[in-house]
């Protein structure tokens, strides 16, 4: 434990220490506080004060047979995550919401209204987060008693004017449908003029329910399912699933299989960059830079064919380790691309430094700042644009990140043209970290056997995906099934970002900014 | 008897009608391949040799589409819009001279290059007409972009018009043409280059394509056209970009007139005329392809702080020049 | 100084030019095959040789896409590839290796029924043969 953990462990013991607040170290995480509706409010104030950086990761609201529990995920800036763990009686699920201590929590209290059923006191704009709007009262899908055959669906509400009695104020819908979008959500943009005054989010038009799916199907197969929430970081919800079961059966992985896993996770992380930089381009009307980035995309997919036989969804992680080895003879053509990829970078770096219609649109456009990026609990690229260096490789090592030597990017100026930038600058240190991988592979299996049944346990878990941090909260109740996998996904802790730099910019500063941040909302909605 | 067949024949088939339908749609063929090869892929290749025949097949198919006009629309305007700027702009190319003689024959007048400027403006505004009778918001935005941005082009762009007129001495076309012995773009640089970029506001391309914004206002104007409407929409702004073209060949590049060899010199004026048109057709599409839209703000303060002051320097600069340089090359 | 000046022209001016004059980096599917490296997840092959029936492949699907029948008194797989994900988890699975891949990926169709691997062609050729 570093100096820092230790610190807010003993910090909390201290505090709580005669009260009936439990804190438990090493457990779901780096340290476990078990509180109650009366208490948990303290102990989040006491991690605030004693970190700048602590930030909610996630709510899981979960079904504990006689009570629900809601389970705060904390981060602070050191390693660990701080769980809070709060139980409310199923007829009276009331809880103070803390969305006044932390802004960017109430998008997750809203879904766990939405899918468990527990109300939040306060909460500054409640209503339907993941489940459509004609959803019937008093069914919350994830408790286990819902009953979801035979639904009656509720007449669709009538959607309301723009501002009655103001008609110069216009609603603007951008989606579910638009060509803005790669995905279906509906942003209501109601402007005045060119100036955006407020922004009405509406998410779940592609909620698929996976975590509700994942608890019917076997730990085997949950892998391959939650590989499906995502099509660019489906390695990255893979490793993060598996290496929670792991942390539930304590199994070490070979370190040949942790090289792979790292380079399946950085050939991810290429792919998506690459795609968003060309759809950046794409967004400002630059159609050539969006069909040459789509061109050096390319080879990663035919890296990735070549050591897991599938372009995109490489299916290359199981729990023990990864399915397939890498073939020896592969590496010399593998790494002829890479270095082909290595040459274009200075090009793309120079057309963004120096293309002024880039600048023009780019820059001074979506400033999110620094205290912002923190209250609202941003993470990924779009963070460290804003010069908040967070990055769960270098803050809680996994894999073989712990042994790969690479530099974490952060910008300063808080804008779009900082975001890309960011990214950009990835893609090198990606390549770097493939290359080292290749060269000092481990020899050595890639794989250990598990038994297929999971004893009893809780783990938390988190991974860098090309969108930020991945986090996933898995219980298991000693049968072949999972009790509860709970997954948070960068982009819905980044929306609230955009929500925020979008509000008083022009309507055609919108695409860039909300492409800025990578919106992927098949992570999203689940 | 003869003199009506010849008119006939002018007007509807070659250089008229039928000729500028054709040309236009290898004009956008050229455009579309051009394009394609400088984003390192392929263009239209399959359909005809070397996918020569991809408009063609593009407007056919939008023929056999369903037109459907929307419950809200101003029916009438929605109908009637795109065909009338359509034709009023097949009517100023008819001006032009294309092979030594404008299409409609003994039609140029003394200041028909204004004539011309006005009929883009209202075919422009025909195109505004036909986005604002739908009922949809994407098409308003987009119609009241275009109107926000052809008028605030115009004036530039009737301003640089000028300093090739002035270089001639006469505002007829033909006249500007055929007093070329020198090209004005040699002459007057500076006004070409101008009158490039205003151009390309004028024709709606990167970097100021707004209007047809495809991230921001779906389809622009064009939103809830489709079948024989849209296709009639396309083939204007097409059509539009011929002109814009072919009126920078009257203006700066010596019009028709070239070296005739042999035979016929309508043969060759016509020659001439068509590599000088592919020459800025594939000028116009390297800026498209070269820079990202600008947003809306950004274009007008490049219309009214960058171009507008430029264009009446440039105005003033070839007068200042053409009294000094005139004498001696003339 | 000058040199710094230069150096500030977006590098996109050039490139579009000489691009202009660069094979296209287009892959002229169908006319030129895709080449497919080695262990490309492409379309099942099963030997029913080596299956002894544990049913294995079936249970640990994710997809629910194999579905096991019997056939001449033994349970056998069937594979339905409209619903298979290519993940290749029975051929993980099955204790025999009698699931392989093939480079296979043409397999867009309008015939719903050929989207099936049956097992009991493969055991009717095998009889086929020995006869």
């Amino acid at each position: 434990m570093s100096q820092k953990e230790t610190d807010i462990l003993s910090i909390l013991q201290a505090k709580f220490k005669d009260t009936t607040v439990q804190v438990q170290p090493q457990q779901l995480g780096k340290v476990a506080v078990i509180a109650d509706a009366t208490t948990y409010r303290d102990v989040l104030k006491a991690l605030l004060e004693a970190d700048e950086k602590t930030a909610v990761i996630a709510i899981t609201g979960i079904d504990l047979g006689a009570t629900l529990g809601v389970f705060y995920h904390i981060r602070t800036s050191t390693a660990g995550i701080i769980t809070i763990k709060v139980e409310v009686p199923k007829e009276e699920p009331r809880l103070k919401t803390i969305s006044d201590l932390m802004p960017g929590a109430a998008f997750d209290e809203m879904e766990v209204t939405d899918l468990v059923g527990v109300v939040f006191e306060g909460h500054p704009s409640p209503g339907r987060l993941v489940l459509p709007d004609n959803w019937p009262d008093g069914v919350f899908p994830l408790r286990k008693d819902a009953k979801l055959d035979n639904l009656q669906f509720k007449p669709t509400p009538p959607s309301e004017p723009a501002s009655p009695g103001n008609e110069d104020i216009v609603k603007i819908i951008i989606g579910p449908q638009h060509p803005a979008l790669l995905e279906p959500e509906k942003f209501a943009l109601k402007v005045e003029g060119e100036i955006v005054k407020d922004v009405q989010p509406r998410i779940g038009y592609v909620h698929r329910g996976i975590e509700k799916a994942a608890e019917s199907r076997t730990y085997l197969q949950d892998v391959y399912l939650v590989e499906r929430i995502c099509g660019i970081c489906n390695a990255c919800h893979a490793t993060c699933f598996v290496e929670a079961v792991e942390k539930i059966l304590e199994t070490e992985v070979p370190p040949r299989a942790k090289y792979i896993r790292t380079i399946l996770l950085e050939l991810n992380r290429l792919h998506s960059h690459l795609l968003t930089l060309g759809h950046a381009g794409l967004e400002i009307g630059f159609e050539t830079l969006f069909q040459y980035f789509w061109r050096d995309r390319e080879p990663i997919m035919d890296i990735t064919e070549i050591i897991s036989g599938n372009r995109v969804i490489s299916s290359g992680m199981t729990v023990g380790g990864v399915r397939r080895d890498i073939n020896e003879a592969d590496i010399p053509k593998i790494k002829g691309m890479l270095t082909s990829l290595r040459k274009r970078l200075p090009f793309y770096k120079k057309v963004y430094e120096d293309e002024p219609s880039i600048k023009m649109r780019m820059k001074n456009v979506g400033t999110l700042k620094r205290e912002d990026a923190l209250k609202l609990c941003i993470v990924g690229p779009t963070a460290r644009g804003s010069a908040v260096d967070i990055d769960v490789r270098k803050d809680e090592p996994y894999e073989a990140y712990g042994e790969i030597p690479f530099k974490l990017i952060t910008y300063n100026e808080g804008d779009t043209w900082a975001r890309m930038n960011v990214r950009m600058d990835e893609v090198e240190e990606s390549i770097n970290i493939i290359e080292y991988a290749l060269d000092n592979l481990p020899t050595g299996p890639f794989r250990v056997r598990v038994p297929r049944v999971v004893p009893a346990g809780e783990a938390v878990n988190r991974v860098e995906a090309p969108r930020g941090e991945l986090f996933y909260y898995l219980k298991s109740n000693g049968t072949a099934y999972p009790e509860r996998v709970k997954v948070r996904t960068p982009t819905f802790a980044n929306i609230p970002a955009f929500l925020a730099t979008a509000i008083g910019s022009n309507i055609a500063d919108v695409p860039p900014n909300f492409v800025s941040l990578d919106p992927c909302f098949s992570c999203t909605d689940r | 008897m003869l003199f009506d067949l010849y008119f006939v024949f002018r007007v509807l088939v070659f250089p008229g009608f039928t000729f500028l339908f054709f040309f236009t749609m290898f004009c956008d063929w050229v455009e579309r391949k051009i394009e394609a090869r400088m984003q390192n892929r392929m263009g239209p290749t399959f359909t005809g040799p070397g996918g020569i025949l991809q408009p063609f097949a593009d407007v056919v198919k939008l023929l056999t589409k369903e037109d459907i006009v929307p419950g809200g629309a101003k029916k009438t305007i929605f109908r009637i819009a795109p065909i009338i700027s359509f034709s009023i702009i097949v009517f100023a190319i008819s001006f032009l001279p294309i092979d030594g003689a404008a299409i409609i024959p003994n039609s140029s007048f003394a200041g028909d290059l204004i004539f011309i400027m006005a009929l883009i403006t209202i075919a422009n505004f025909f195109l505004f007409l036909s986005g604002w009778a739908s009922a949809n918001p994407y098409s308003d935005i987009g119609a009241s972009r275009l109107l926000t941005q052809f008028l605030g082009y115009d004036i530039p762009l009737v301003i640089l018009a000028l300093a090739p007129a002035f270089l001639a001495g006469s505002l007829t076309i033909a006249s500007i043409a055929a007093s070329q012995y020198l090209p004005f773009i040699i002459l007057a640089p500076w006004a070409f280059v101008l009158f490039i970029v205003t151009l390309q506001a004028e024709l709606e391309k990167d970097p100021f394509d707004i209007p047809h914004a495809e991230s921001e206002v779906v389809g622009g104007l064009e939103t809830e056209f489709c079948g024989g409407k849209l296709a009639f929409l396309r083939l204007t702004r097409d059509m539009q970009i011929v002109f814009g073209a072919a009126l920078v060949v009257e203006l700066f590049l010596g019009g028709p007139y070239g070296p005739v060899f042999f035979g016929f010199p309508a043969f060759w004026y016509f020659l001439w005329f068509v590599l000088k048109l592919l020459a800025v057709v594939v000028v116009t599409e390297y800026l498209t392809c070269l820079f990202a839209r600008f947003r809306i703000d950004q274009v007008l303060t490049a219309n009214w702080k960058v171009l507008l002051p430029l264009s009446v320097l440039s105005l003033t600069l070839t007068v200042a020049v053409a009294t000094w340089v005139y004498p001696l090359v003339m | 100084m000058g040199k710094k000046k230069k150096s500030s022209i977006s590098p996109m001016v050039k490139a579009l030019l000489s691009n202009l004059f660069k094979k296209p980096a287009t892959c002229q599917y169908p006319f030129v095959k895709a080449e497919v490296p080695e262990g490309f997840r492409g379309k099942q092959v099963y030997d029913i040789n080596l299956c002894i029936s544990c049913g294995l492949c079936s249970r640990d699907c994710p997809a629910s896409a194999i579905e096991m029948v019997e056939i001449n008194g033994k349970r056998r797989p069937l594979f339905h590839l409209d619903q298979c994900i290519f993940c290749y988890q029975c051929a993980e699975s099955c204790p025999r290796n009698a699931i392989q891949s093939t480079k296979i990926f043409e397999l867009a169709t309008t015939d719903k029924s050929s989207l099936v691997i049956k097992p009991e062609e493969k055991a009717q050729k095998e009889n086929g043969e020995q006869q």
